[in-house]
């Protein structure tokens, strides 16, 4: 009776767990199978001989690396950009002396996190057509940059205000300009804050959609998100590429995750409560 | 010596290119919305101001009163469904010791993944003829089922899916309030003989009640701004079964011929609904009784 106890739990929650990861494993065994028949056959079975032929056509001939390239490089750029200038700016608000200024300041950018992503989307889309920049990379590095701004702001000042004062004095008195207190103490004191404000930031921006859409259409300039879209649709009858494609575009997340779990997990879910 | 942290020169440079890149891209956008709303702009330089016309433009389209009803459905679904759910995967997952890391872990694993990939992964899943729901099901003599084709299937598949995606995500923030718990009240409970049962359901959700509200507001707030999800897996279809009003805002507004007057007018609307039904949520389910 207590061992069925004990075991029932994990019972139900082994089935969950099948659950969220029985997608990803049989995406993984069709990506080495050799045709649409080879996986209708046994959508279960392992495949008959291992073909990474699919890795080396979905890389080069469908593109992945291009839309690889260009989200790692989007999503690092515009989540340090975020990361650096809300440091910046939690600390000008938070360690600096214009208490009332810094209040109103703070308040203005909190307005921020009320107003949900997709209620701008037409407007930002004008805006950036208005300036010229629809179809480059800036179209998506300047709202995924803003984006990310409100939450970051507040997640950095949060974690900034609980530097202990005696550590700045101290600087001050040994001649530490403004600048370099910001840059030489407070930022690597704030490190465990910068990292998980950089992940949630990375992932937003490695994984949006709607924006990535409709602002670039040119094929060179897409990101994995949209670039897999007209991958799926100009390959639809080729699922193994398309399993391969999926691969690609999932195995980075979640090698970060493997070493992060708990930071992007910390991250994730602080971003969303106190949004 | 508070010199330093008073040299406004400094201060500036901090605040300024934060404030430039947040004002151009979340205040002026908000600003023009709510303008452009009132015109019929579609992106030449033409354009009137027509009042109200957009919003009963839009209201008198059956297409869109179809698109809220199906947001409500996933309001519906999310609240009624997943939540209790995610309740009970959280109290198992917290009743357990060993492998509860794997379990937190693995079930947060498709909320950090893009809609995009988690749409065409679950295409193919669902695929008629070779994806292995069907072929589950055909051991069973069931026919092939077109899950997204058909528009019996096509909103149900949908649901499953975002469910999917977002589970886990919930299931791990009610699993931290559960385990922030004090343990000397459940230990307790269990001396006086409570069942498990009854520690979670009189004891643990009474305690967790906030986190639960907090859960419900986000699945609302998420059910009324979906539309990654459907864009990648139906575009809306098959005749608009799937479809959502931020969807329908990109048929629209961004469609052969774009209309950014309605379009802003539709997402003003999306933004009142949400804010409209957290409100009332909040007021009369969502109060925590101090």
């Amino acid at each position: 009776m207590n061992t069925i106890k004990k075991i029932s739990p994990h019972i139900i929650l082994l089935i969950y767990v099948i659950v969220v990861l029985f997608p990803f494993v049989f995406v993984l065994f069709s990506s080495l199978k050799q045709s649409n028949i080879e996986i209708a056959e046994s959508p279960f079975g392992f495949p008959k001989s291992f073909s990474f032929q699919n890795y080396i056509d979905a890389w080069v001939k469908a593109k992945i690396n291009v839309y690889f390239l260009n989200s790692v490089y989007l999503a690092t750029t515009s989540a340090l950009t975020g990361v650096l200038l809300s440091a910046a700016t939690a600390y000008a608000l938070v360690r600096m002396k214009f208490v009332k200024v810094s209040k109103a300041i703070y308040q203005f950018v909190l307005i921020g996190m009320l107003i949900p992503g997709n209620v701008l989307f037409i407007a930002q889309y004008i805006l950036v057509m208005n300036m010229g920049i629809l179809n480059t990379h800036w179209a998506l590095y300047l709202p995924y940059t803003a984006g990310a701004l409100p939450i970051s702001v507040l997640l950095i000042a949060a974690f900034m205000k609980s530097i202990p004062n005696e550590l700045e004095e101290a600087a001050i008195v040994d001649g530490l300009g403004a600048f370099k207190l910001f840059y030489k103490i407070i930022l690597p004191l704030t490190l465990p804050a910068l990292v998980t404000v950089f992940i949630v930031n990375f992932l937003g921006s490695w994984n949006e959609y709607l924006l990535a859409n409709f602002f670039i259409s040119k094929d060179e300039l897409k990101t994995l998100p949209t670039g897999m879209v007209g991958f799926r649709d100009a390959f639809q009858t080729n699922y193994a590429l398309i399993s391969t494609g999926i691969v690609y575009s999932v195995t980075p997340v979640l090698i970060l995750y493997a070493f992060l779990q708990e930071k992007i997990i910390e991250g994730v879910t602080a971003g969303s409560v106190k949004g | 010596m508070k010199q330093t942290l008073r040299n406004p020169w400094v201060y500036v440079i901090m605040v300024v290119p934060t404030l430039v890149l947040y004002s151009l891209f979340f205040i002026y956008p908000m600003a023009t919305s709510s303008y452009y709303a009132f015109t019929d702009w579609n992106g030449l330089s033409d354009y009137s101001f027509i009042g109200l016309q957009n919003f009963i433009d839009v209201f008198s389209d059956k297409d869109f009163l179809h698109a809220i009803r199906n947001n409500m459905l996933f309001i519906v679904f999310s609240v009624f469904v997943q939540v209790p759910l995610i309740i009970i995967f959280a109290l198992l997952i917290a009743s357990v010791k060993r492998l509860q890391r794997l379990y937190k872990t693995t079930v947060f694993i498709p909320s950090i993944l893009s809609t995009s990939v988690i749409g065409i992964l679950w295409g193919f899943v669902l695929h008629p003829n070779i994806g292995p729901i069907n072929k589950m099901l055909s051991f069973f003599g069931i026919e092939p089922v077109f899950w997204l084709a058909d528009s019996k299937w096509a909103l149900p598949s949908v649901l499953i899916v975002n469910a999917w995606q977002w589970m886990g995500f919930y299931i791990v923030l009610i699993l931290a309030a559960i385990l922030a718990l004090p343990k000397e009240m459940n230990e307790a409970a269990e001396i006086d003989g409570a069942s498990g049962f009854q520690r979670a359901w009189y004891l643990t959700v009474p305690l967790i009640k906030p986190i639960i509200s907090v859960v419900v507001m986000l699945s609302i707030a998420g059910a009324m701004r979906v539309v990654d999800i459907v864009l990648v897996m139906t575009k809306g279809g098959p005749v608009g079964a799937t479809e959502v009003m931020a969807s329908y805002l990109v048929n629209e507004a961004l469609g052969v011929n774009p209309n950014y007057g309605l379009g802003t007018a539709i997402s003003l609307i999306i933004f009142v609904f949400a804010l409209l039904l957290t409100a009332i949520y909040q007021r009369t389910f969502g109060r925590t009784e101090d």
